[in-house]
Protein backbone atom coordinates (compact mmCIF):
# COMPACT_ATOMS: atom_id res chain seq x y z
CA UNK A 1 0.00 0.00 0.00
CA UNK A 2 1.49 3.38 -0.91
CA UNK A 3 1.60 6.07 1.74
CA UNK A 4 -0.99 8.01 -0.25
CA UNK A 5 -3.89 5.90 0.98
CA UNK A 6 -3.36 6.94 4.55
CA UNK A 7 -4.35 10.50 3.78
CA UNK A 8 -7.14 9.63 1.41
CA UNK A 9 -10.78 9.65 2.46
CA UNK A 10 -12.95 6.55 2.31
CA UNK A 11 -16.67 6.45 1.68
CA UNK A 12 -18.13 4.08 4.24
CA UNK A 13 -21.25 5.74 5.62
CA UNK A 14 -23.48 2.71 6.21
CA UNK A 15 -26.58 4.90 6.33
CA UNK A 16 -25.96 5.93 2.73
CA UNK A 17 -25.59 2.38 1.46
CA UNK A 18 -28.66 0.46 0.33
CA UNK A 19 -28.36 -3.04 1.83
CA UNK A 20 -30.06 -6.06 0.24
CA UNK A 21 -32.47 -8.16 2.33
CA UNK A 22 -29.83 -10.85 2.79
CA UNK A 23 -27.53 -8.36 4.49
CA UNK A 24 -30.31 -7.43 6.94
CA UNK A 25 -30.87 -11.08 7.79
CA UNK A 26 -27.13 -11.48 8.18
CA UNK A 27 -26.54 -8.60 10.59
CA UNK A 28 -29.56 -9.75 12.60
CA UNK A 29 -27.92 -13.18 12.74
CA UNK A 30 -24.80 -11.60 14.22
CA UNK A 31 -26.69 -9.36 16.68
CA UNK A 32 -28.88 -12.24 17.84
CA UNK A 33 -25.74 -14.32 18.37
CA UNK A 34 -24.20 -11.66 20.59
CA UNK A 35 -27.43 -11.33 22.61
CA UNK A 36 -27.50 -15.09 23.14
CA UNK A 37 -23.86 -15.03 24.22
CA UNK A 38 -24.69 -12.39 26.83
CA UNK A 39 -27.57 -14.55 28.02
CA UNK A 40 -25.37 -17.64 28.33
CA UNK A 41 -23.77 -16.93 31.73
CA UNK A 42 -27.17 -15.82 33.02
CA UNK A 43 -28.60 -19.12 31.81
CA UNK A 44 -25.85 -21.03 33.60
CA UNK A 45 -26.57 -19.16 36.84
CA UNK A 46 -30.31 -19.81 36.49
CA UNK A 47 -29.66 -23.49 35.85
CA UNK A 48 -27.58 -23.70 38.99
CA UNK A 49 -30.20 -21.88 41.10
CA UNK A 50 -33.01 -24.07 39.79
CA UNK A 51 -31.12 -27.22 40.78
CA UNK A 52 -29.93 -26.03 44.18
CA UNK A 53 -33.13 -26.20 46.27
CA UNK A 54 -36.90 -25.58 46.18
CA UNK A 55 -36.40 -21.90 46.91
CA UNK A 56 -33.95 -21.54 44.05
CA UNK A 57 -36.29 -23.32 41.66
CA UNK A 58 -39.20 -21.11 42.73
CA UNK A 59 -37.19 -17.91 42.32
CA UNK A 60 -36.20 -18.87 38.76
CA UNK A 61 -39.83 -19.62 38.02
CA UNK A 62 -40.93 -16.31 39.54
CA UNK A 63 -38.50 -14.36 37.39
CA UNK A 64 -40.90 -14.02 34.50
CA UNK A 65 -43.51 -12.09 36.42
CA UNK A 66 -42.12 -8.58 36.05
CA UNK A 67 -42.77 -6.60 32.83
CA UNK A 68 -39.03 -5.96 32.40
CA UNK A 69 -38.22 -9.65 32.41
CA UNK A 70 -41.01 -10.14 29.88
CA UNK A 71 -39.36 -7.68 27.52
CA UNK A 72 -35.99 -9.35 28.02
CA UNK A 73 -37.52 -12.78 27.50
CA UNK A 74 -39.22 -11.52 24.33
CA UNK A 75 -35.98 -10.12 22.91
CA UNK A 76 -34.11 -13.33 23.75
CA UNK A 77 -36.89 -15.44 22.25
CA UNK A 78 -36.54 -13.47 19.00
CA UNK A 79 -32.75 -13.79 19.18
CA UNK A 80 -32.95 -17.56 19.59
CA UNK A 81 -35.53 -18.11 16.87
CA UNK A 82 -33.87 -15.80 14.36
CA UNK A 83 -30.42 -17.20 15.02
CA UNK A 84 -31.63 -20.80 14.60
CA UNK A 85 -33.66 -20.07 11.44
CA UNK A 86 -30.89 -18.00 9.85
CA UNK A 87 -28.47 -20.73 10.89
CA UNK A 88 -30.55 -23.38 9.13
CA UNK A 89 -30.56 -21.12 6.04
CA UNK A 90 -26.74 -21.02 6.18
CA UNK A 91 -26.41 -24.79 6.68
CA UNK A 92 -28.64 -25.39 3.66
CA UNK A 93 -26.55 -23.00 1.56
CA UNK A 94 -23.43 -24.86 2.69
CA UNK A 95 -24.73 -28.02 1.05
CA UNK A 96 -25.79 -26.13 -2.05
CA UNK A 97 -29.47 -25.56 -1.34
CA UNK A 98 -30.86 -22.08 -1.89
CA UNK A 99 -27.61 -20.38 -2.87
CA UNK A 100 -29.02 -18.76 -6.01
CA UNK A 101 -29.83 -15.07 -5.70
CA UNK A 102 -33.61 -15.22 -5.96
CA UNK A 103 -33.93 -18.15 -3.59
CA UNK A 104 -31.51 -16.58 -1.15
CA UNK A 105 -33.57 -13.37 -1.13
CA UNK A 106 -36.76 -15.33 -0.52
CA UNK A 107 -35.28 -17.38 2.31
CA UNK A 108 -33.87 -14.22 3.93
CA UNK A 109 -37.29 -12.60 3.82
CA UNK A 110 -38.85 -15.77 5.22
CA UNK A 111 -36.44 -15.88 8.15
CA UNK A 112 -36.90 -12.19 8.96
CA UNK A 113 -40.69 -12.54 9.02
CA UNK A 114 -40.97 -15.94 10.68
CA UNK A 115 -38.56 -15.10 13.52
CA UNK A 116 -40.64 -12.49 15.40
CA UNK A 117 -43.82 -14.52 14.73
CA UNK A 118 -42.40 -17.73 16.15
CA UNK A 119 -40.75 -15.82 18.98
CA UNK A 120 -44.15 -14.53 20.11
CA UNK A 121 -45.48 -18.08 20.04
CA UNK A 122 -42.47 -19.29 22.01
CA UNK A 123 -42.93 -16.56 24.60
CA UNK A 124 -46.65 -17.27 25.00
CA UNK A 125 -45.98 -20.98 25.36
CA UNK A 126 -43.17 -20.39 27.83
CA UNK A 127 -45.33 -18.26 30.06
CA UNK A 128 -48.16 -20.74 30.22
CA UNK B 1 -0.88 -20.77 14.73
CA UNK B 2 -2.71 -23.96 13.94
CA UNK B 3 -5.31 -23.24 16.63
CA UNK B 4 -6.68 -20.50 14.41
CA UNK B 5 -6.67 -22.53 11.21
CA UNK B 6 -9.55 -21.35 9.12
CA UNK B 7 -11.22 -24.57 8.17
CA UNK B 8 -11.17 -26.21 11.59
CA UNK B 9 -13.07 -23.37 13.23
CA UNK B 10 -15.64 -23.32 10.42
CA UNK B 11 -16.20 -27.08 10.75
CA UNK B 12 -16.54 -26.83 14.56
CA UNK B 13 -19.11 -24.08 14.09
CA UNK B 14 -21.12 -26.14 11.60
CA UNK B 15 -20.96 -29.39 13.56
CA UNK B 16 -21.92 -27.74 16.86
CA UNK B 17 -24.78 -26.02 15.01
CA UNK B 18 -26.13 -29.34 13.71
CA UNK B 19 -25.76 -30.86 17.17
CA UNK B 20 -27.62 -27.96 18.77
CA UNK B 21 -30.33 -28.23 16.15
CA UNK B 22 -30.71 -31.94 16.90
CA UNK B 23 -30.96 -31.23 20.65
CA UNK B 24 -33.56 -28.52 20.06
CA UNK B 25 -35.65 -30.82 17.88
CA UNK B 26 -35.29 -33.55 20.51
CA UNK B 27 -36.41 -31.15 23.21
CA UNK B 28 -39.40 -29.94 21.20
CA UNK B 29 -40.49 -33.50 20.43
CA UNK B 30 -40.10 -34.64 24.04
CA UNK B 31 -42.04 -31.71 25.45
CA UNK B 32 -45.59 -33.09 25.17
CA UNK B 33 -44.42 -36.21 27.01
CA UNK B 34 -42.70 -34.34 29.81
CA UNK B 35 -44.25 -34.30 33.30
CA UNK B 36 -45.27 -30.91 34.78
CA UNK B 37 -42.21 -28.93 35.81
CA UNK B 38 -41.44 -29.07 39.55
CA UNK B 39 -38.24 -29.08 41.59
CA UNK B 40 -37.81 -32.75 42.54
CA UNK B 41 -38.57 -34.06 39.05
CA UNK B 42 -36.37 -31.44 37.40
CA UNK B 43 -33.44 -32.19 39.67
CA UNK B 44 -33.85 -35.94 39.22
CA UNK B 45 -33.77 -35.44 35.45
CA UNK B 46 -30.72 -33.15 35.45
CA UNK B 47 -28.88 -35.45 37.84
CA UNK B 48 -29.87 -38.60 35.99
CA UNK B 49 -27.97 -40.64 33.42
CA UNK B 50 -30.00 -39.19 30.55
CA UNK B 51 -30.59 -35.58 31.51
CA UNK B 52 -27.14 -34.84 32.92
CA UNK B 53 -25.11 -35.79 29.83
CA UNK B 54 -27.72 -34.16 27.56
CA UNK B 55 -27.54 -30.83 29.35
CA UNK B 56 -23.75 -31.06 29.49
CA UNK B 57 -23.68 -31.77 25.75
CA UNK B 58 -26.01 -28.83 25.13
CA UNK B 59 -23.77 -26.39 26.95
CA UNK B 60 -20.63 -27.90 25.49
CA UNK B 61 -21.94 -27.41 21.97
CA UNK B 62 -23.22 -23.94 22.90
CA UNK B 63 -19.82 -22.84 24.19
CA UNK B 64 -17.96 -24.23 21.19
CA UNK B 65 -20.40 -22.60 18.79
CA UNK B 66 -20.34 -19.30 20.68
CA UNK B 67 -16.54 -19.31 20.74
CA UNK B 68 -16.22 -19.55 16.95
CA UNK B 69 -18.98 -17.01 16.38
CA UNK B 70 -17.61 -14.43 18.77
CA UNK B 71 -14.06 -14.97 17.63
CA UNK B 72 -15.25 -14.14 14.11
CA UNK B 73 -16.77 -10.91 15.39
CA UNK B 74 -13.57 -9.95 17.19
CA UNK B 75 -11.41 -10.77 14.16
CA UNK B 76 -13.70 -8.64 11.99
CA UNK B 77 -13.83 -5.51 14.10
CA UNK B 78 -10.72 -5.44 16.28
CA UNK B 79 -7.43 -4.95 14.46
CA UNK B 80 -4.87 -4.00 17.16
CA UNK B 81 -3.23 -7.25 18.23
CA UNK B 82 -3.03 -6.57 21.97
CA UNK B 83 -6.65 -5.48 22.31
CA UNK B 84 -7.76 -8.42 20.19
CA UNK B 85 -5.95 -10.92 22.39
CA UNK B 86 -7.38 -9.32 25.53
CA UNK B 87 -10.98 -9.44 24.27
CA UNK B 88 -10.60 -13.02 22.99
CA UNK B 89 -9.18 -14.08 26.35
CA UNK B 90 -12.08 -12.46 28.17
CA UNK B 91 -14.59 -14.28 25.98
CA UNK B 92 -12.73 -17.58 26.48
CA UNK B 93 -12.80 -17.09 30.24
CA UNK B 94 -16.54 -16.37 30.23
CA UNK B 95 -17.29 -19.47 28.13
CA UNK B 96 -15.07 -21.72 30.21
CA UNK B 97 -16.71 -20.31 33.31
CA UNK B 98 -20.14 -21.15 31.94
CA UNK B 99 -19.08 -24.68 31.15
CA UNK B 100 -17.49 -25.24 34.56
CA UNK B 101 -20.49 -23.78 36.35
CA UNK B 102 -22.90 -26.02 34.43
CA UNK B 103 -20.83 -29.16 34.99
CA UNK B 104 -20.60 -28.41 38.72
CA UNK B 105 -24.37 -27.84 38.95
CA UNK B 106 -25.06 -31.10 37.16
CA UNK B 107 -22.58 -32.97 39.33
CA UNK B 108 -24.20 -31.59 42.48
CA UNK B 109 -27.63 -32.60 41.20
CA UNK B 110 -26.35 -36.08 40.38
CA UNK B 111 -24.86 -36.49 43.84
CA UNK B 112 -28.05 -35.40 45.57
CA UNK B 113 -30.18 -38.09 43.94
CA UNK C 1 -32.10 15.05 -14.62
CA UNK C 2 -30.73 15.81 -11.20
CA UNK C 3 -27.62 14.27 -9.68
CA UNK C 4 -25.74 14.49 -6.39
CA UNK C 5 -22.12 13.57 -6.85
CA UNK C 6 -19.33 12.97 -4.33
CA UNK C 7 -16.48 15.43 -4.93
CA UNK C 8 -13.00 15.29 -3.49
CA UNK C 9 -9.96 17.24 -4.63
CA UNK C 10 -6.71 15.93 -3.09
CA UNK C 11 -4.89 19.13 -4.02
CA UNK C 12 -7.45 21.30 -2.28
CA UNK C 13 -7.26 19.40 1.01
CA UNK C 14 -10.88 20.12 1.94
CA UNK C 15 -13.02 17.21 3.12
CA UNK C 16 -15.21 15.43 0.54
CA UNK C 17 -18.57 17.04 -0.26
CA UNK C 18 -21.63 16.33 -2.34
CA UNK C 19 -22.27 18.53 -5.37
CA UNK C 20 -25.65 18.92 -7.03
CA UNK C 21 -25.90 18.89 -10.82
CA UNK C 22 -28.69 19.26 -13.33
CA UNK C 23 -28.25 18.01 -16.88
CA UNK C 24 -30.59 17.59 -19.81
CA UNK C 25 -30.21 14.16 -21.45
CA UNK C 26 -30.34 14.01 -25.25
CA UNK C 27 -32.33 11.52 -27.29
CA UNK C 28 -29.63 8.84 -27.49
CA UNK C 29 -28.68 8.91 -23.80
CA UNK C 30 -29.70 5.57 -22.35
CA UNK C 31 -27.14 4.84 -19.63
CA UNK C 32 -25.75 6.69 -16.63
CA UNK C 33 -22.35 6.95 -18.29
CA UNK C 34 -23.91 8.91 -21.17
CA UNK C 35 -25.21 11.41 -18.63
CA UNK C 36 -21.85 11.64 -16.87
CA UNK C 37 -20.03 12.32 -20.16
CA UNK C 38 -22.56 15.06 -20.88
CA UNK C 39 -21.93 16.45 -17.39
CA UNK C 40 -18.25 16.86 -18.14
CA UNK C 41 -19.19 19.43 -20.77
CA UNK C 42 -20.72 21.45 -17.96
CA UNK C 43 -17.97 20.75 -15.43
CA UNK C 44 -14.78 19.18 -16.70
CA UNK C 45 -13.31 18.95 -13.19
CA UNK C 46 -15.61 16.00 -12.48
CA UNK C 47 -13.40 12.89 -12.53
CA UNK C 48 -14.33 9.26 -13.04
CA UNK C 49 -12.83 6.28 -14.81
CA UNK C 50 -14.41 4.94 -17.98
CA UNK C 51 -13.31 3.14 -21.12
CA UNK C 52 -15.25 0.54 -23.06
CA UNK C 53 -18.73 1.94 -22.29
CA UNK C 54 -20.17 -1.55 -22.73
CA UNK C 55 -19.60 -3.33 -19.44
CA UNK C 56 -16.44 -5.31 -20.15
CA UNK C 57 -13.57 -3.21 -18.87
CA UNK C 58 -14.91 -2.62 -15.36
CA UNK C 59 -13.55 0.94 -15.14
CA UNK C 60 -16.71 2.85 -14.23
CA UNK C 61 -17.74 0.97 -11.11
CA UNK C 62 -19.29 3.27 -8.51
CA UNK C 63 -21.95 3.44 -5.82
CA UNK C 64 -25.22 4.41 -7.55
CA UNK C 65 -28.16 5.29 -5.27
CA UNK C 66 -26.61 3.19 -2.52
CA UNK C 67 -25.71 0.12 -4.59
CA UNK C 68 -22.55 -0.63 -6.51
CA UNK C 69 -22.79 -0.92 -10.28
CA UNK C 70 -21.27 0.02 -13.61
CA UNK C 71 -22.29 3.46 -14.91
CA UNK C 72 -22.25 2.22 -18.51
CA UNK C 73 -24.69 -0.62 -17.77
CA UNK C 74 -27.04 1.31 -15.46
CA UNK C 75 -30.12 2.43 -17.40
CA UNK C 76 -31.32 6.00 -16.86
CA UNK C 77 -34.89 4.81 -17.25
CA UNK C 78 -36.22 4.05 -13.78
CA UNK C 79 -33.27 5.54 -11.93
CA UNK C 80 -34.45 7.41 -8.85
CA UNK C 81 -33.67 11.13 -8.82
CA UNK C 82 -31.62 12.87 -7.63
CA UNK C 83 -29.15 10.24 -8.75
CA UNK C 84 -26.69 9.90 -5.89
CA UNK C 85 -23.20 8.90 -7.01
CA UNK C 86 -20.43 7.98 -4.60
CA UNK C 87 -17.13 6.16 -5.00
CA UNK C 88 -16.88 2.43 -4.27
CA UNK C 89 -17.31 1.98 -0.50
CA UNK C 90 -14.28 1.12 1.55
CA UNK C 91 -11.71 2.00 -1.10
CA UNK C 92 -9.39 5.03 -0.63
CA UNK C 93 -10.63 7.90 -2.78
CA UNK C 94 -8.02 9.42 -5.07
CA UNK C 95 -10.31 12.02 -6.60
CA UNK C 96 -14.10 12.35 -6.96
CA UNK C 97 -15.31 8.90 -8.09
CA UNK C 98 -11.84 7.48 -8.70
CA UNK C 99 -10.62 5.01 -6.06
CA UNK C 100 -7.31 3.35 -5.29
CA UNK C 101 -7.48 -0.22 -6.59
CA UNK C 102 -3.98 -1.22 -5.43
CA UNK C 103 -5.11 -3.45 -2.55
CA UNK C 104 -7.82 -5.03 -4.70
CA UNK C 105 -5.32 -5.98 -7.42
CA UNK C 106 -2.79 -7.16 -4.83
CA UNK C 107 -5.30 -9.72 -3.59
CA UNK C 108 -5.93 -10.79 -7.18
CA UNK C 109 -2.22 -11.34 -7.75
CA UNK C 110 -1.87 -13.21 -4.48
CA UNK C 111 -4.10 -16.05 -5.67
CA UNK C 112 -1.84 -16.60 -8.69
CA UNK C 113 -4.32 -15.98 -11.49
CA UNK C 114 -2.58 -18.06 -14.15
CA UNK C 115 -2.61 -21.70 -15.16
CA UNK C 116 -0.04 -23.76 -13.28
CA UNK C 117 0.88 -26.98 -15.02
CA UNK C 118 4.46 -28.26 -15.17
CA UNK C 119 3.60 -31.47 -16.96
CA UNK C 120 5.24 -31.95 -20.37
CA UNK C 121 3.63 -29.74 -22.99
CA UNK C 122 1.16 -31.45 -25.33
CA UNK C 123 1.60 -31.18 -29.08
CA UNK C 124 -1.15 -28.60 -29.39
CA UNK C 125 -3.46 -27.72 -26.49
CA UNK C 126 -4.21 -29.19 -23.10
CA UNK C 127 -7.57 -30.76 -23.87
CA UNK C 128 -10.76 -30.36 -21.88
CA UNK C 129 -14.08 -32.09 -22.23
CA UNK C 130 -17.09 -29.80 -22.73
CA UNK C 131 -18.16 -30.67 -19.19
CA UNK C 132 -14.78 -29.63 -17.81
CA UNK C 133 -14.94 -26.38 -19.80
CA UNK C 134 -18.42 -25.72 -18.46
CA UNK C 135 -17.05 -25.61 -14.94
CA UNK C 136 -15.34 -22.35 -15.81
CA UNK C 137 -18.61 -20.66 -16.78
CA UNK C 138 -19.60 -18.03 -14.29
CA UNK C 139 -15.97 -17.66 -13.20
CA UNK C 140 -13.84 -16.55 -16.14
CA UNK C 141 -16.15 -13.66 -17.01
CA UNK C 142 -15.05 -11.51 -14.05
CA UNK C 143 -13.99 -8.06 -15.27
CA UNK C 144 -12.32 -7.03 -11.99
CA UNK C 145 -14.62 -4.03 -11.56
CA UNK C 146 -14.61 -4.46 -7.74
CA UNK C 147 -18.35 -3.88 -7.35
CA UNK C 148 -18.50 -7.06 -5.26
CA UNK C 149 -15.54 -6.56 -2.96
CA UNK C 150 -16.53 -2.95 -2.41
CA UNK C 151 -19.97 -4.08 -1.25
CA UNK C 152 -18.74 -6.81 1.07
CA UNK C 153 -18.83 -5.86 4.79
CA UNK C 154 -16.14 -8.43 5.58
CA UNK C 155 -13.91 -6.77 2.99
CA UNK C 156 -14.66 -3.33 4.45
CA UNK C 157 -13.46 -4.42 7.90
CA UNK C 158 -10.33 -6.24 6.73
CA UNK C 159 -9.39 -5.10 3.21
CA UNK C 160 -5.76 -5.96 3.76
CA UNK C 161 -6.24 -9.51 5.01
CA UNK C 162 -9.47 -10.82 3.48
CA UNK C 163 -9.04 -11.62 -0.21
CA UNK C 164 -12.60 -10.56 -1.02
CA UNK C 165 -15.25 -12.02 -3.32
CA UNK C 166 -13.54 -11.08 -6.60
CA UNK C 167 -10.18 -12.58 -5.69
CA UNK C 168 -11.84 -15.69 -4.27
CA UNK C 169 -13.99 -16.15 -7.37
CA UNK C 170 -10.84 -15.91 -9.47
CA UNK C 171 -9.07 -18.34 -7.16
CA UNK C 172 -11.86 -20.82 -7.68
CA UNK C 173 -11.66 -20.28 -11.46
CA UNK C 174 -8.25 -21.93 -11.33
CA UNK C 175 -9.13 -24.52 -8.71
CA UNK C 176 -12.01 -25.62 -10.96
CA UNK C 177 -9.85 -25.71 -14.08
CA UNK C 178 -9.06 -29.32 -15.00
CA UNK C 179 -5.82 -28.23 -16.69
CA UNK C 180 -4.42 -26.67 -13.50
CA UNK C 181 -2.32 -28.95 -11.29
CA UNK C 182 -1.71 -26.64 -8.34
CA UNK C 183 -5.10 -27.24 -6.70
CA UNK C 184 -3.62 -28.45 -3.42
CA UNK C 185 -1.32 -25.45 -3.08
CA UNK C 186 -4.11 -23.04 -4.02
CA UNK C 187 -6.39 -24.55 -1.37
CA UNK C 188 -3.57 -24.50 1.18
CA UNK C 189 -3.10 -20.79 0.55
CA UNK C 190 -6.79 -20.04 1.03
CA UNK C 191 -7.19 -22.15 4.19
CA UNK C 192 -6.71 -19.23 6.51
CA UNK C 193 -8.92 -17.51 9.07
CA UNK C 194 -8.57 -14.23 7.19
CA UNK C 195 -7.93 -14.98 3.52
CA UNK C 196 -11.03 -17.11 2.90
CA UNK C 197 -12.82 -17.51 6.18
CA UNK C 198 -13.86 -13.93 6.75
CA UNK C 199 -16.71 -14.70 4.35
CA UNK C 200 -20.03 -14.91 6.20
CA UNK C 201 -22.13 -15.63 3.10
CA UNK C 202 -23.84 -12.27 3.39
CA UNK C 203 -24.17 -12.44 -0.42
CA UNK C 204 -23.87 -8.71 -1.03
CA UNK C 205 -21.36 -9.63 -3.72
CA UNK C 206 -23.75 -11.67 -5.83
CA UNK C 207 -26.41 -8.97 -5.41
CA UNK C 208 -24.31 -6.31 -7.16
CA UNK C 209 -22.19 -8.17 -9.70
CA UNK C 210 -22.89 -6.37 -13.00
CA UNK C 211 -21.96 -9.51 -14.96
CA UNK C 212 -24.44 -11.67 -13.04
CA UNK C 213 -21.72 -13.81 -11.46
CA UNK C 214 -21.97 -15.40 -8.05
CA UNK C 215 -18.82 -15.04 -5.96
CA UNK C 216 -20.74 -16.41 -2.97
CA UNK C 217 -21.34 -19.62 -4.90
CA UNK C 218 -17.67 -19.86 -5.88
CA UNK C 219 -16.64 -19.37 -2.25
CA UNK C 220 -19.06 -22.08 -1.17
CA UNK C 221 -17.38 -24.41 -3.66
CA UNK C 222 -13.93 -23.56 -2.29
CA UNK C 223 -15.12 -24.46 1.21
CA UNK C 224 -16.46 -27.77 -0.06
CA UNK C 225 -13.22 -28.45 -1.91
CA UNK C 226 -11.31 -27.82 1.32
CA UNK C 227 -13.66 -30.17 3.19
CA UNK C 228 -13.31 -32.89 0.59
CA UNK C 229 -9.55 -32.60 0.76
CA UNK C 230 -9.36 -32.99 4.52
CA UNK C 231 -11.72 -35.94 4.71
Amino acid sequence: MDRYSRRLPVFLNLAQIRFPIGAIASIAHRVSGVLLFIALPVLAVLLDASLRDEAGFASVRGLFSSPLSLVVAGVLAWALVHHVLAGIRHLLMDVGIGGELERARTSARLVLIAAPALAVLLLVWGLS
Amino acid sequence: MRLFAGQRAWVVQRISAVLLLALIVLGVLALPFAPPLEFAGWRAFAGGVLGGPLIALLFGALCAHAWVGLRDIVLDYIQPRGLRLAVLSLIAVVLLGVLVRVLLSLAAAALST
Amino acid sequence: MRLNIYRFDPERGAPPRMQAYEVQPEAGDKKLLDLLMRLRVQDDSLSFRRSCREGVCGSDAMNINGRNGLACLTALDGLKEPIVLRPLPGFPVIRDLIVDMTQFFAHYHSIRPWLINDEPLPERERLQTPAERERLDGLYECILCACCSAFCPSYWWNPDKFIGPSGLLQAYRFIADSRDTATAERLDFLDDVYRLYRCRTIMNCTEVCPKGLSPSHAIERIRLALLRRSS
